[in-house]
């Protein structure tokens, strides 16, 4: 996935489009770091300092947003345009067909990487929409009931990705709730097996949040902002 | 045909502006954004305008755009395209507009011929949408939740995906080699069990059946 990421990095010519700041990617962003990865990052900086942590979390959301933006307006554009421009060759029609077909396959490899680094759906509309795309994608008995404030890409970026991987461990009917309290965004499942906790736990406690069971219901507080 | 067309990424929006002339149509006003094109096409209509969801005013200026000019030149056919199929904005656009409205990929417009054929449609009124957004939703009903879908007949739920692409009863009759009355059986069929009764006109209650689909999906 590093690989990719660098790869449109440097080959977006297009960065003067791309809306606000943003930072490079210092080590490619994977979805989720691993315990070795976050002590070894942590021993970079000032040890234990919470709140440099939870900036730097916060961060890598902003990041993440900030390549998936990147795909669309640079490699995701060069191909769609490359798309049209093949369908005016003088050539005969199963040629350009075939072609405008690859092309079309490059294009659905590219939203799957895009979706899988912050999907677009959740920084346009929020975690409301971005969570019906996937509960439908996975065919998961889900009620959702999820608020349409907004709570900053870092909360929304960590509450979504984790509740995808809820929604992967596919267990029976779940009921999930998100709301914002304040300045925190607190999601419930009920219905999930309590072992999950620690897939939430993972995306909120480098936050500054915190996850709570009790018996199959988990509440996970994400901090906004 | 008469179109504008808005969309803030420079490549596309030349091979748009090829590609629509290669097809013989006149591009009347070519503009990075939203707020550009309304000026535009103040004082001179157009039969279809074409959109990018995802440009200026940010984040979604083609919807926006699309619901100013729906007011002020409702007589202009909406076609959306868009690096997405996502049912999300689907059900937005058509809360903007049941006719004369479109919502393609960017990159299945990509022929004289599929894109002449989509503006053709949407300037006689009909309704466009990605085949691929349209199979999705009717074949990807959720599991185990009792939704109106599932109370549909395995024909009737191959009628509601091609009119969900916004296909007319004839072609819809072509596709699956049956007579056009059989057909209006289906649709009829379709129109009860979702509860669609003769109050609205026909174009009104195909839009009405698609949405009642994706309303079920959205309210879980």
């Amino acid at each position: 996935m590093s690989g990719t990421i660098t790869g449109v990095q440097h080959g977006s010519s297009h960065a003067g489009r791309v809306k606000g700041a943003i930072p490079t990617p210092r080590e490619g962003a994977p979805p989720r770091p691993t315990a070795r990865r976050r002590r070894r990052l942590a021993g970079m900086t000032t040890a234990d300092d919470p709140t440099r942590r939870r900036e730097r979390r916060r961060e890598h959301w902003q990041r993440r947003r900030g390549l998936e933006r990147r795909l669309h307006d640079g490699a995701a554009l060069r191909i769609s345009s490359l798309a049209l421009r093949l369908g005016l060759l003088d050539a005969p029609r199963e040629q350009v067909d075939a072609l405008q077909g690859e092309v079309a396959s490059a294009l659905d490899e590219l939203r799957a990487v895009a979706a899988g680094i912050y999907p677009p759906l959740l920084h346009e509309a929020g975690l409301g929409p971005a969570l019906l795309e996937a509960v439908r994608a996975s065919g998961a008995d889900v009620a959702l009931d999820v608020t349409d404030e907004r709570c900053g890409a870092a909360a929304e970026g960590a509450a979504y990705f984790a509740l995808v991987d809820v929604l992967a461990a596919g267990s029976g009917p779940l009921a999930v709730t998100a709301r914002r309290e304040g300045s925190t965004l607190v999601v419930r499942i009920d219905g999930a097996d309590p072992a999950l906790a620690c897939v939430l736990d993972d995306e909120a406690a480098p936050l500054g949040g915190t996850v709570d069971t009790d018996s199959s219901l988990i509440v996970a507080r994400f901090p906004c902002g | 045909m008469r179109v504008a067309l808005a969309e803030d990424g420079a490549l596309f929006r030349q091979g748009l502006v090829m590609l629509l002339e290669a097809a013989g149509h006149e591009v009347v006003a070519c503009e990075p954004g939203g707020d550009e094109l309304l000026r535009a096409l103040a004082g001179q209509p157009v039969d279809v305008a074409v959109l990018d969801i995802r440009m200026p005013p940010e984040p979604d200026g083609g919807l926006v755009t699309a619901e100013r000019l729906r007011a002020s030149h409702p007589d202009t056919g909406l076609l959306f395209l868009s690096h997405y199929a996502e049912s999300h904005y689907l059900v937005r656009i058509l809360e903007i507009g049941t006719e004369r409205i479109g919502y393609r990929l960017k990159e299945k417009v990509g022929s004289v011929d599929v894109l002449s054929d989509t503006l053709t449609r949407i300037a006689e009124g009909e309704i466009v949408i990605e085949p691929v957004l349209a199979r999705r939703l009717v074949e990807k009903p959720r599991n185990d939740r009792a939704n109106v879908v599932a109370a549909l007949s395995e024909r009737e739920r191959d009628v509601l995906k091609l009119m969900a692409e916004g296909r007319a009863n004839g072609a819809i009759a072509g596709e699956l080699f049956v007579s056009g009355k059989a057909v209006e059986k289906h649709i009829a069929s379709i129109f009860d069990k979702f509860g669609l009764h003769a109050d609205a006109t026909e174009s009104n209650r195909r839009v009405l059946a698609v949405l009642t689909y994706l309303r079920s999906q959205r309210e879980g």
